[in-house]
């Protein structure tokens, strides 16, 4: 059956119906999930790369919706040989990716030929994109999530310290007390903007909240053990405590936070760094307050704040073997943008090829300057095969985030079905 | 009936007629809207009020999406897809449909009761092996890929099988008398009859082609190959405030189609009744 | 019939080849590759083991399976009767108007039909957008708390049914108006010598003779809407995907987000039976429903 089909296929392939692609000295298929200010300046790096290797490599690249779609369209078309050259990936998701045998190893061969390797990386990052003592993708980034605070809004109410950081970011009773003095200032509508419509998004604080109290999602295999159901619920209580008081926005989805702090609407906002360029962009351009980013506030024992990696992998196309001009290309390409990855910094992720955050002109950058302390506090996502964007274990628990943190269902409650369900893939 | 009386009567009447206007008016209100707000820049968008007006127009969002995405390919796929799938869904159908009414063949009862059941069968539930058969002839991302598994619409057929019973018998017989061949009685004496029918059918399997998502989706992983429908949910700013940026595309998108109807409407209307087997 | 009977089976053959071609392609042939399939636990491509019945006596205990086959019935609860009832009173509305007017009015509410869902999927998001939509200002006016819609269980079905109806509606209102039509003024005008009320004549003229029509659009609807997938699909983005699962959605989440191939099939193959028998049983009961509203006539 299969060679009548391809026999069809050749037959509608010669009546001109399917489409094929120019070939030049070296094309590099590229995927990315990069939009927005990211989008924007990956885009600018990668006409960079073309025009210094003119002739030599071109990247042809494709970007495409963010989270699940990405990771399914990657999955079906490494099945079936159709996936790209090289394409971004996020580190939390390499275990599952490997286990599924959709990358492809980057050998001690590879490292050499880019002139790269574990030295010059922070130990945590090229920790997550090992699995059992192999490496599966190049990183390029850390990227944590910040506190982003309206320094107009917090300076009239008298909230800023004198370095100009918000007051009350050592404890639970500090940070509340803040909320509800932004609140009871009656100045704005939101005193912090929050994701609450996205369970996925509030992974990331919640996960850095448990983080604070060394709390762990899986231990041998096994999820939310001993007293780690506890540290998620005491998570969940002090986001669905905030909602309650009036004192965070309820369902808001990602662009609406974006919007209801840009808009001055919410004072501060939880929000990934890579919202960085979008506060740059307009503040320069004079539509934007007096803004600051810093990390996130201690609520629990210590701080912590959660964190995940964009890293450049190679997808192991079914049934096609890549030629070793090819795979050189694409090395280059992984490489060069790792080292050029300064520019990527604009995006406000923290660069992951220590040489680049090692310069003085990294060093001299602003707001990362102000955020870079937290690196040492950067938890990642347990290594595990439900982890990772848009992995099984976020839709669980986004299912039962959403309506926790909107005051629909108990925390207790949810941790016990989230506990449950998870034990139960 | 009395004077009064029938001033009641046309006080309901009137008031029914108002109603359905305003109706009307609120039905279409969400288009109008989200126009506007296309021309909106991102900051006026979020606006904490209503402004059925733009406060400052700006057509940047539709720049951007003519620039920046790859809006005008997904046009040539979405006319490509559509116009294939109109085509070999009409011709297949007719000529088969003409089979079915005017020829005695065996295995013809067997075949239109196949026909008639695929009416319930629920293409979505073969989307699996769609996929497998599509990867497996190696025709992901192409048109021919796009177009194959959306060719099943029974009704097509049946329409066909209607019409060609309804012309009267005289016309075959008085041919079959002068020596015609089949094809000559199906193309030049069936076909120009039924021209209105074809045209009406082409009409409402384009408009279904256009507007398909679940299998575009799947068979497509390149933006480039991508159909409008599809494009403009799959690529897009993830970050920041979008809302006026993903209108405007929305509204590329559904422009063509809704300025078509509407330099149409008589036809799409016929046409519409006439794929529910209603002769209007 | 003087022709020669073998040459109109040759004519024939080659007239519906083109057709059953394509239609052994990708109709039957992927049909029974599905049976075949959902009794093994093969992934989304490649071969895989013979399981027996597992895919589908796990079904049952299945939380997402249940919560998809409840969504769904749900769903079609919310959107059959209710698209039919709204379309027929649009259809009764505009069938008083004439002219230009009715044009008019007729394009208005049948626009929406001929846009891409991705299309109407953005106007509705950004309509009942929390805290940007037009719709919230709207219920802000008469100081009702404002709804996440898409964001919670209670209304996620319910305003994609609406949406569904919104977009759909314009279709099933051209049939009712091409049956409005088709019955005779005379009939009207014969009613209106005897005096007869609104109420009466719509119920003792209007209704019956227009109830071909109303079987054919609850047909139309019902087996349409059992296949809901876009409108969900891309309304549930970001939301609560579990909790607002339907069943073609979840066949697509088994065989392309879960590379499960076997046990996704086991559920479509489950859906193309559920539809099967339920069109069935509709054919049957719309029959009955029928005939009894005959006999109420007399």
């Amino acid at each position: 059956m299969r060679n009548i089909l391809k026999i069809g296929a050749g037959a509608l392939a010669a009546l001109g119906l399917t489409v094929s692609v120019a070939q030049s000295a070296e094309t590099v298929l590229w995927w990315d999930f990069l939009g927005g200010g990211d989008g924007v300046r990956m885009k600018q790096l990668i006409s960079d790369f073309n025009a210094a290797h003119d002739g030599e490599i071109t990247i042809d690249a494709t970007t495409l919706e963010w989270g699940v779609p990405f990771y399914t369209k990657v999955q079906t078309s490494a099945a079936v040989g159709e996936a790209p050259d090289v394409m971004t990936y996020h580190a939390s998701r390499i275990p599952l990716a490997v286990s599924q045998g959709i990358l492809q190893e980057i050998t001690t061969d590879d490292w050499s030929a880019m002139g790269m390797g574990q030295g010059d990386f922070a130990e945590a990052t090229w920790d997550a994109v090992t699995i059992d003592s192999k490496q599966y993708a190049v990183p390029l980034d850390t990227h944590p999530i910040v506190l982003y605070y309206n320094k107009d809004v917090l300076s009239a109410a008298g909230l800023l310290n004198d370095d100009g950081t918000p007051k009350g970011m050592d404890s639970r009773e500090g940070f509340t007390a803040t909320l509800q003095a932004l609140k009871d200032s009656g100045s704005i509508k939101f005193p912090l903007g929050s994701v609450t419509g996205d369970g996925n998004f509030m992974f990331r604080t919640i996960y850095s909240l448990m983080g604070q109290q060394d709390g762990e999602l899986m231990t041998d295999g096994e999820f939310l053990t001993g007293d780690n159901g506890d540290k998620l619920e005491n998570a969940l209580g002090v986001l669905a405590e905030w909602t309650n008081a009036g004192l965070q926005s309820t369902y808001t989805d990602y662009p609406a936070t974006v919007a209801l702090f840009t808009s001055g609407e919410a004072a501060m906002m939880i929000n990934g760094v890579w919202e960085v360029p979008t506060m740059t962009d307009q503040h320069a351009a004079g539509n934007l307050f007096e803004w600051g980013a810093v990390e996130l506030p201690v609520i629990f024992d210590h701080p912590s704040t959660y964190a995940d990696s964009h890293s450049f992998a190679i997808p192991a196309n079914a049934g096609k073997e890549m030629t070793a001009e090819k795979r050189a290309a694409v090395l280059e390409v992984m490489s060069w943008v790792d080292k050029n990855s300064l520019f990527w910094a604009t995006a406000g992720h923290i660069p992951a090829y220590a040489p680049v955050t090692n310069s003085a002109e990294y060093k001299a950058m602003e707001p990362n300057a102000t955020y870079s302390p937290l690196t040492a506090n950067m938890i990642f996502d347990p290594k595990s095969v439900f982890a990772g964007v848009a992995g099984p274990m976020f839709d669980v628990m986004s299912t039962y985030f959403v309506p926790t943190l909107n005051g629909e269902m108990d925390p207790a409650d949810a941790v016990a079905d989230i506990k449950d369900e998870l034990n139960d893939m | 009936m009395t004077a009064a009386n029938a001033g009641r009567w046309n006080l309901i009447g009137l008031s029914i007629t108002l109603l359905t206007v305003f109706l009307a008016v609120l039905w279409a209100f969400p288009l109008y809207w989200g126009i506007v707000s296309s021309l909106k820049p991102e900051n006026e968008v979020v606006r904490p009020y209503i402004e059925l007006w733009p406060d400052t127009f700006t057509f940047e969002h539709y720049i951007f999406a003519l620039t920046e995405t790859e809006i005008g390919r997904w046009y040539i796929n979405s006319i490509a897809t559509a116009a294939g799938i109109t085509i070999l869904t009409v011709s297949t159908s007719m000529l088969c449909g003409y089979a079915l009414s005017q020829l005695q063949f065996p295995g013809r009862k067997a075949l239109y009761l196949l026909i008639l059941a695929s009416f319930m069968v629920p293409t979505q539930t073969l989307i699996i092996n769609h996929f497998v058969l599509i990867a497996n002839m190696g025709m992901l991302n192409s048109w021919a890929g796009i177009i194959l598994p959306q060719l099943i619409h029974p009704v097509v057929i049946i329409v066909y099988k209607q019409f060609f019973d309804s012309v009267p018998k005289d016309f075959r017989e008085a041919a079959v008398m002068d020596n015609a061949s089949e094809f000559r009685i199906l193309f030049k004496i069936y076909m120009p009859m039924n021209w209105g029918v074809t045209t009406a059918l082409s009409i409402v399997v384009f408009i279904w082609s256009w507007n398909a998502f679940l299998w575009p989706f799947l068979a497509v992983t390149r933006t480039n190959m991508m159909t409008i429908t599809v494009g403009i949910t799959q690529v897009n700013d993830t970050f920041g405030i979008s809302y006026a940026s993903q209108l405007s595309a929305a509204v590329l998108a559904g422009l063509p189609v809704a300025l078509a109807y509407l330099l149409f409407q008589r036809r799409v209307t016929q046409a519409i009744t006439l794929s529910a087997g209603i002769k209007g | 019939m003087l022709r020669n009977s073998r040459s109109e089976i040759l004519v024939a053959l080659v007239l519906i080849a083109p057709f059953c071609a394509v239609y052994g392609l990708v109709f039957v042939y992927p049909t029974i590759k599905m049976l075949l399939l959902s009794v093994t636990d093969a992934p989304l491509i490649g071969p895989g083991e013979f399981v027996g019945l597992d895919n589908y006596t796990r079904l049952p205990g299945e939380r997402r399976f249940n919560t998809a086959l409840w969504n769904t019935t749900y769903f079609v609860i919310l959107s059959v009767v209710p698209g039919t009832i709204v379309a027929l009173l649009i259809a009764l509305g505009v069938n008083r108007l004439s002219g230009r007017l009715q044009a008019l009015v007729l394009a208005l509410f049948f626009l929406p039909y001929i846009l891409p869902v991705s299309v109407v999927y953005r106007l509705w998001d950004w309509t009942l957008n929390f805290q940007f939509g037009v719709a919230m200002h709207v219920l802000d006016w008469f100081s009702i708390p404002r709804i996440p819609v898409f964001k919670t269980t209670t209304w996620f079905m319910p305003a994609v049914a609406f949406v569904t109806i919104w977009w759909t509606a314009g279709f099933s209102i051209l049939l009712f108006l091409a049956g409005l039509r088709a019955i005779p003024v005379e009939i009207y005008e014969a009613a209106a010598l005897d005096n007869a009320g609104r109420w009466n004549t719509f119920r003792k003229i209007t209704w019956p003779l227009l109830w071909p029509v109303t079987a054919l659009v609850l047909t139309i609807q019902l087996i349409l809407q059992l296949k809901i997938f876009d409108q969900v699909y891309l309304f549930s983005f970001g939301g609560r995907p579990n909790d607002t699962m339907v069943l073609v959605q979840y066949v697509y989440t088994r065989a392309f987000v879960s590379n499960q191939g076997g046990r996704a099939a086991a559920i479509a193959v489950t859906l193309f039976f559920i539809v099967i028998i339920v069109s069935v049983l509709q054919f049957q009961l719309l029959r009955l429903a029928g005939n009894s509203g005959k006999g109420d006539d007399k």
